[in-house]
């Protein structure tokens, strides 16, 4: 075993083994994002869990030389949250795609935004189920044909960003695998939000759905930008269009979020949003403690 | 006017859902406690909250045992029984759980209203061979009770009871003040005391009989509780930290009990957003090095399956209360049975390993969670705890019994292991992965996953190793299984029959084996507690009776073993049938099993 917190900590230093996804897969984007703010913010490994789910994302903790979780399908939520109340000084980060998110864990993620606990979010948004390969999820287009849809997808997606809004997220960011340093600048946003930061991440998948995300053109897509919110990508920000959003309006977070995909950036940020996590551990501080070697003597007869 | 005797005795109070029946009871059996008397006290509680009045589902009471001696279950027959109204009656009436001279005082307050409904059920006591003395609620009474909104007819069949237990009429009255106390303004308190006084003089009137309760002074200390509040306190001083539950009936009261009690002791309770969140925190929480438990009954240990599997694969240590009621699906929430032995067998998929202890009464409701430390933290394999609706519910009165106040699981005193039966784990405990660090430990860092992994936590989807991972994750509970000493038994050490049974009916077996005993019928009793695994020498055991039969709360007859008879089966390969395999809801009677051995002996 050797000490991680007396060294610097670099990029191949947090790589396990070589990551099982189809080449030119939108995670690896999102794990190598991750992995330059752990660099840059210096985060020890030994202090750092990732914890996920079930599909092509729920891999994702296995290739981070930190502590890790991958569990069940859909329930990476509780999972963190248990984490959170044992250990609030470990630093926590869940990964989820659209499928063990808002399908099969949709109520956790309900009341994980609800209760917002401490952690880092991340959505791994394929808009389709890829390791049960190529299935309709509640983010596929419509029309969309699909191996459970072959017709075309039958609804219309749900949102996650307007979702998020609605529920009274704390945080709600959108970003995308083939952005680097926007996708790096949302993770460092995120994690310094005091409280659930939920991060939106468009994500390709190009074995299965080749067209759905135009990664070589940045002409549909915006920035918002404003001195609290996340800074525009650098090198597409002059190509795509930028436009001023203060991401303590929840009602404009609403308007760009409705338009599906079109924005990436800090939608809405609240920062006083009471925590669970706080609220329990607050109520374990201040109660005043009774002796433990009398705790029958209430029942004496 | 006669005084009896009676050493041991069993009453009723049957009232409409929220009118006070329960309170009554815990008025009554204070003042029963501060006599020395034994009590085992079972609530009858309905399913739904406020069920209409004068409705069958309504049925809301208290059945109080009575004895000079410590009683281990509620016992056969009741030999008393007050009914508000004629409808309540005639739905208990149905459990045929009276002696043949039972009395019933039955309130003739609703007849004028319902004369055919009265005249029904008196019909039916006439039949049954019950002795009805009808009363009439006292005018001064009815009065105070629309007063008081159609509350404290409770406080005056309290009265009645107490005369007929020849109790100290002010004994009583100062127990009721010492359980409403702060609650009631002095008016309403002073007219719920002249209720009870109104029901004492009515009985003193109306009844011509009393019931002698004799004191006794007991040696040493000695508290009331029940089973779930038993247990609430034995997480603590177990030094679990975190319960993480789901509102669901009967577990529902230990979540209670620790969300007032447990933060003065460091825990927290969370109230997750469904059963499956509530077990997945528990699994989060023990990864990261905080013991954890879940609770739940029925349909919430279906929910938590997938999670179950998971900590098994994992290697996250797991503890997980079930307090059994009626089922399959909803079943019969407010009602006991013992089902789901088979579900915390076999309910997740893919054979995982398991550990299954069962509680019989409040000082195993007590130490279980010690044990289910200690077993999964050593062994990391998921633990249950198997409690039911009855012992969760009743209560009595034990000696104060000693605290662990475990930090460690190294600290669980040797008496744990006794009252189990089953011997410290020695020798190293191989783990599919070698290394278990917790988060937080420097240079420590590893995943875990549900996919099958090597030696290394590795994902590894090779043959040879996915078997040695079954091996290493059953050798475990070997390690259990050789650590298991002989099970309780009870009576000769051969004999004509063995009857088998496990948790909740401990102490209806007991009773029925001192009961065959006094009776000249050959038989012998065994118990379980920890349920899975079994130990080594049952094979050896049951060679010496002629015949082996179970006795549980579930279904079965003689084509379909009910779940321990199809367990014992399975390990001995003797043709083990139920004796008793009821799914009644109700209680095991001990003088029903010696009826039904006597049977099974012709």
């Amino acid at each position: 075993m050797t000490a991680d917190t007396s060294v610097p900590i670099t990029i191949k230093e947090l790589n396990t083994e070589n990551p099982r996804w189809c080449a030119g897969c939108g995670d690896f984007g999102v794990i190598m994002g991750l992995k330059r703010f752990i660099v840059d913010r210096q985060l020890a490994p030994s202090q750092t869990v990732n914890v996920s789910g079930i599909g092509c994302s729920g891999r994702a903790p296995n290739y981070f030389n930190t502590y890790g979780v991958h569990s069940i399908h859909g329930r990476p939520i509780p999972i963190a949250l248990g984490v959170a109340l044992a250990r609030p000084d470990l630093n926590l980060f869940v990964h989820s795609g659209d499928g063990d998110a808002l399908s099969i864990g949709g109520n956790h993620l309900i009341h994980g935004i609800n209760k917002n606990f401490k952690c880092v979010f991340l959505l791994y948004d394929n808009e389709m189920y890829a390791l049960t390969k190529n299935q309709t999820s509640p983010t596929t287009r419509r029309d969309h044909p699909t191996n459970t849809q072959p017709q075309g997808t039958f609804l219309n997606p749900l949102n996650p960003i307007t979702m998020a809004l609605g529920l009274g997220a704390s945080f709600v960011a959108s970003t995308a695998d083939w952005i680097p340093d926007h996708l790096t600048n949302t993770m460092k946003a995120a994690f310094d939000h005091p409280g659930f930061a939920f991060v939106h991440i468009s994500q390709r998948c190009p074995h299965y759905d080749p067209n759905n995300f135009d990664h070589k053109n940045s002409n549909w897509f915006s920035f918002l930008k404003h001195p609290n919110g996340i800074a525009p990508d650098r090198r597409l920000a002059d190509k795509s269009q930028v436009v001023e959003h203060d991401p303590s309006n929840l009602a404009q977070a609403f308007q760009y979020g409705a338009a599906g995909h079109r924005y990436f950036g800090l939608y809405f940020q609240n920062k006083s949003k009471p925590r669970y996590d706080d609220i329990l551990h607050n109520l374990v501080d201040k109660t005043v403690k009774k002796d433990p070697s009398k705790i029958l003597d209430s029942f004496l007869v | 006017m006669s005084l009896e005797q009676r050493p041991v005795t069993r009453f009723e109070l049957l009232m409409d859902a929220g009118t006070g029946a329960q309170k009554a009871g815990d008025i009554l059996l204070g003042a029963f406690v501060g006599m020395g008397q034994y009590v085992y006290v079972e609530p009858m509680i309905p399913a739904e909250i406020s069920p209409p009045a004068r409705s069958r589902p309504a049925l809301s009471g208290v059945i109080i045992r009575l004895a000079d001696f410590d009683v281990t279950n509620i016992g056969n027959d009741t030999d008393l029984l007050l009914a508000a109204h004629e409808i309540v009656l005639d739905r208990r009436l149905d459990d045929n759980e009276f002696n043949t001279d039972a009395k019933i005082l039955l309130d003739m307050g609703d007849q004028e209203a319902n004369p055919d409904s009265y005249e029904m059920v008196l019909k039916r006591c006439t039949k049954l061979g019950l002795s009805v003395i009808p009363f009439d609620v006292d005018p001064e009474s009815q009065t105070i009770v629309k007063e008081l909104g159609g509350k404290g007819q409770n406080l005056h069949y309290l009265g009645m009871l107490s005369y007929i237990y020849n109790m100290d009429e002010e004994i009583v009255q100062s127990q009721i003040i010492k359980t409403f106390g702060k609650k009631l303004k002095e008016d309403i308190m002073a007219k719920n005391l002249t209720l009870y006084h109104n029901g004492y003089r009515l009985a003193k009137e109306k009844v011509f009989f009393r019931i002698d309760v004799k004191t006794h002074k007991r040696e040493g200390q000695q508290i009331l509780i029940d089973g779930n509040t038993s247990m609430s306190m034995g997480l603590i001083d177990a030094g679990i930290k975190l319960y993480s539950g789901y509102p669901i009936t009967p577990a529902s009261s230990i979540m209670h009990t620790l969300a007032k009690n447990f933060p003065a002791y460091g825990g927290m309770v969370h109230q997750a957003e469904d059963e499956i969140a509530a077990i997945g925190c528990a699994v989060g929480s023990y990864y990261a090095g905080m013991p954890a438990v879940t609770a739940t009954s029925g349909p919430g240990l279906s929910l938590k399956q997938e999670f179950i599997g998971f900590a098994t694969v994992a290697e996250i240590p797991l503890i997980l209360i079930d307090v059994q009621r009626a089922g399959p699906s909803t079943g019969m929430p407010t009602k006991t049975e013992q089902s789901d032995l088979l579900a915390a067998l076999c309910g997740s998929h893919g054979d995982y390993t398991k550990i299954i202890i069962s509680v019989s009464n409040v000082i195993d409701c007590f130490y279980a969670p010690h044990l289910a430390r200690y077993l999964t933290e050593k062994l990391r394999v998921p633990v249950f705890i198997l409690s039911d609706f009855q012992t969760a519910n009743s209560y009595k009165v034990v000696a104060k019994f000693p605290l662990a106040q475990m930090k460690n699981v190294d600290e669980i005193p040797d008496f744990v292991f006794d009252r189990f039966h089953m011997k410290r784990l020695t020798g190293p405990i191989e783990m599919v992965r070698t290394q278990q660090t917790l988060p937080g430990t420097e240079g420590g860092m590893r995943r875990i996953t549900g996919l099958n992994t090597d030696e290394n936590g590795k994902i590894n989807y090779f043959s040879d190793n996915h078997q040695r991972s079954h091996r290493v994750r059953n050798e475990k509970i070997h390690h259990v299984r050789r650590a298991l000493t002989t099970p309780e038994m009870f009576g000769k050490d051969t004999n004509e029959i063995l009857i088998v049974g496990w948790g909740a009916t401990r102490g209806a077996i007991e009773e029925a084996i001192t009961l065959c005993a006094k009776n000249g019928v050959p038989a012998s009793g065994m118990h379980f507690r920890i349920v899975y695994p079994l130990p080594l020498m049952l094979k050896d055991i049951f060679a010496k009776y002629k015949k082996v039969m179970t006795v549980e709360g579930t279904y079965g007859d003689m084509l379909k073993p009910s779940s321990l008879a199809l367990l014992l089966r399975s390990e001995t390969l003797k043709d083990i049938h139920p004796l008793i395999a009821e799914a009644t809801g109700r209680p095991v009677r001990p003088r029903i099993i010696m009826q039904k051995i006597q049977e099974a002996l012709k």
